[in-house]
C-alpha cells in the first residue's frame, strides 16, 4: 500500500489523537440508536440513511468504528475501513467488549482493498469525508459500490471552512479565506491535511463519478445544545444560525 | 391571467418593474444586448456551456425583461418564449423584436402560473429575471411541469453566501456573515420589491421532489476586471473571493 503524502501525515496525526478518541469510543460504542455529527442529531430527525436491513455498508475512515457498530445492531452487514492502527485496535477492543464483530481493514479510503461493486451503502462521518483527496475517495467509493447504492458522508459546514479561525478557538462571523479554490487545508500548529470542497464542486465530482446527487442536508445545532469538546468547531450559538455540518447523499446510477 | 391571480409579492414586483423599466434599461441595456452571455459579468454562454446546442428547441425565458436573451437564441435557431411579469418590460421587448426584425411570442405572467401547456419545452432558462422574483416553491413546480422528459431547466441568480453577506445599514457586501441562513426565503427590499433565495440543501431537495435530477451548480467567479453596469468594482473584487452568481442547471427525469 503506497500512501499519499496528505494520508501519511493524517495516519501520524490520528495516531497521536487515538488514546483521547479510546477514552471516549465505549460511551459511543455504547449508544443504541444512531446520530449525527457532534450534535448527535437522532437519525430519526436527520433521515440521511435508507433502509440498511441486510445491506452490505462500507464506513470509510472509521475510527473507533462506532457508526458501523450502529449499523450493524441495525442489521446492516458492515465493514470498517481506516488508515490508523492505533484507531482500528481502539475499535477492536471494542467489538470484544460490546459482543459485536465485524471485518475491520487497514486502507486508506484513497486505495481500498476491496472488491468492485461490492457494497450497497458507504458512509463517512468526519472520516476519509473531511481527512482523504475527495478527488481520490469518491472515485474509490464509486468503485466499491454496486449500481443503485448509496454514498452518505458528513463534512463540516462550508460556511463554517469559510470562517475556521486558525487556532484552536470557535469561529465568529467573519469570513477568514475565500471561496473559490477550496479543496485542501493546512493549519498552523496542526500536522494533519484536510480537504473541504465548494457546493458545485463536490455536485461535479460526485457526477463525474456515476452519482446522482440526491440531498445536501445542512445540520441546524437543536434549541439548547450544550456545546461540544471540539474546540475549533462553532459553538451552539454559531451553529444555530449557520450550517456547521452538512450530510451528503448520493446514488450510484447504472 | 389576471392580476388577482397574482401572488401578493407578483404584485408587488409587477409594480416594482413597471415602474423602474425605462431607468433599468437606460443603465443596463447596451451591456447586456450582446446576448448569449450570463449574469452580472456577462460571461459568455461559449465559455459557460450552460445551455448546449438550441437549435430547433423549443425555449422559454423566464423573465425576459427586453428579451435580450431569447432574441439570441432565436438567431441560433431556437424557438423561443419570452414570458415576463411587468407589460413595461415587455413593450421593450416587442420594440426590441421590431426593430431587430425578430419574431417570436411574448407573454405577461409570473413564473409562479405559467400559462402554458405540459410538456412544452426542450430548455426553460433565465439568467437572474424571474427567479429572483419568484416563490421557489412555486416556480420550479411550475417549470417542471412545461418542460418535456429529459428537459433542461438552467438559471442564473444570487448565492446564499451574497444574502448572508450583504450589510444592510452599509448598502455594502462584507465579509462577515450579516444575516441567519437558516430559513432564508425571502427578502422585502426597501425599493418595495420581493426577492427569494433558499440554503443549499433546500433548493435540492425541491429541485428532487420536482422531478428534476441536479446537473450542475456553475459559481461564477468574475475574472479580474470584469466589467458590469451591475456591481462597483469593489462588489466585483469581493465575487473575486466568495460566489456572488450561480447557475443551477437540473434535468427533469
Amino acid at each position: 500500500m503506497t500512501l499519499s503524502e496528505h494520508a501519511e501525515r493524517n495516519r501520524e496525526a490520528w495516531t497521536e489523537q487515538a488514546p483521547e478518541y479510546a477514552a471516549n469510543a465505549d460511551r459511543a460504542w455504547s449508544q443504541q440508536e444512531v446520530s449525527w455529527g457532534v450534535w448527535q442529531i437522532p437519525e430519526a430527525d436527520v433521515h440521511a440513511l435508507p433502509d440498511v436491513v441486510g445491506k452490505d455498508v462500507v464506513e470509510l475512515g472509521c475510527g473507533t468504528a462506532y457508526i458501523s457498530a450502529w449499523l450493524a445492531r441495525m442489521g446492516a452487514r458492515v465493514t470498517g475501513v481506516d488508515i490508523t492502527p492505533a484507531q482500528l485496535e481502539t475499535a477492536r477492543a471494542m467489538q470484544v467488549k460490546h459482543d459485536l464483530e465485524f471485518p475491520l481493514v487497514e486502507a486508506s479510503a484513497e486505495d481500498v482493498p476491496l472488491p468492485d461493486a461490492s457494497f450497497d451503502l458507504a458512509v463517512s462521518e468526519y472520516g476519509a469525508s473531511i481527512w482523504a483527496d475527495p478527488y481520490l475517495w469518491i472515485p474509490e467509493a464509486s468503485r466499491l459500490l454496486r449500481p443503485g447504492g448509496e454514498l452518505v458522508f458528513l463534512v463540516n459546514g462550508t460556511i463554517l471552512v469559510l470562517c475556521f479561525q486558525e487556532q484552536e478557538i470557535p469561529p465568529d462571523e467573519q469570513l477568514r479565506r475565500p471561496y473559490f479554490g477550496m479543496h485542501r487545508f493546512e493549519w498552523p500548529d496542526d500536522p494533519g491535511v484536510d480537504f473541504h470542497l465548494g457546493y458545485g464542486d463536490w455536485i461535479r465530482l460526485l457526477r463525474a463519478n456515476g452519482f446522482e446527487v440526491e440531498d445536501l442536508i445542512e445540520l441546524q445545532a437543536p434549541e439548547g445544545a450544550p456545546p461540544h469538546r471540539y474546540e475549533a468547531i462553532a459553538g451552539p450559538e454559531w451553529a444555530r444560525k449557520w450550517p456547521s455540518e452538512e450530510i451528503w447523499r448520493a446514488r450510484k446510477t447504472g | 391571467m389576471n392580476a388577482p391571480d397574482l401572488t401578493e409579492h407578483a404584485r408587488k414586483n409587477r409594480e416594482f418593474w413597471d415602474g423602474q423599466s425605462a431607468e433599468y434599461d437606460e443603465r443596463n441595456a447596451r451591456f447586456i444586448e450582446r446576448g448569449l452571455a450570463w449574469g452580472l459579468w456577462q460571461v459568455p454562454e461559449a465559455e459557460l456551456q450552460v445551455l448546449g446546442d438550441v437549435a430547433g428547441k423549443d425555449v422559454l425565458e423566464l423573465g425576459c425583461g427586453a428579451a435580450e436573451w431569447s432574441r439570441s437564441l432565436a438567431g441560433a435557431g431556437a424557438r423561443p418564449v419570452g414570458l415576463d411579469n411587468s407589460q413595461a418590460r415587455l413593450e421593450r421587448a416587442r420594440a426590441a423584436n421590431e426593430a431587430a426584425g425578430v419574431e417570436f411570442p411574448l407573454l405577461h405572467a409570473s413564473a409562479e402560473a405559467i400559462p402554458l401547456e405540459d410538456d412544452s419545452f426542450d430548455i426553460v432558462m433565465a439568467d437572474w429575471g424571474a427567479p429572483t422574483f419568484a416563490d421557489p416553491y412555486l416556480f420550479v413546480p411550475e417549470v417542471a411541469r412545461v418542460l418535456r422528459r429529459g428537459g433542461l431547466f438552467a438559471f442564473s441568480g444570487a448565492t446564499p453566501l451574497d444574502w448572508l453577506c450583504f450589510d444592510d445599514e452599509a448598502d455594502a457586501f462584507s465579509d462577515r456573515l450579516q444575516r441567519e441562513y437558516f430559513g432564508m426565503h425571502r427578502w422585502d427590499t426597501p425599493e418595495g420589491s420581493v426577492e427569494f433565495m433558499l440554503p443549499m440543501g433546500e433548493w435540492i431537495r425541491l429541485f428532487r421532489r420536482s422531478g428534476f435530477l441536479v446537473e450542475d451548480l456553475i459559481e461564477v467567479q468574475p475574472p479580474e476586471g470584469a466589467e458590469s453596469t451591475y456591481r462597483t468594482p469593489e462588489e466585483t473584487a469581493w465575487a473575486r473571493r466568495w460566489p456572488m452568481e450561480q447557475i443551477w442547471k437540473v434535468r427533469r427525469a
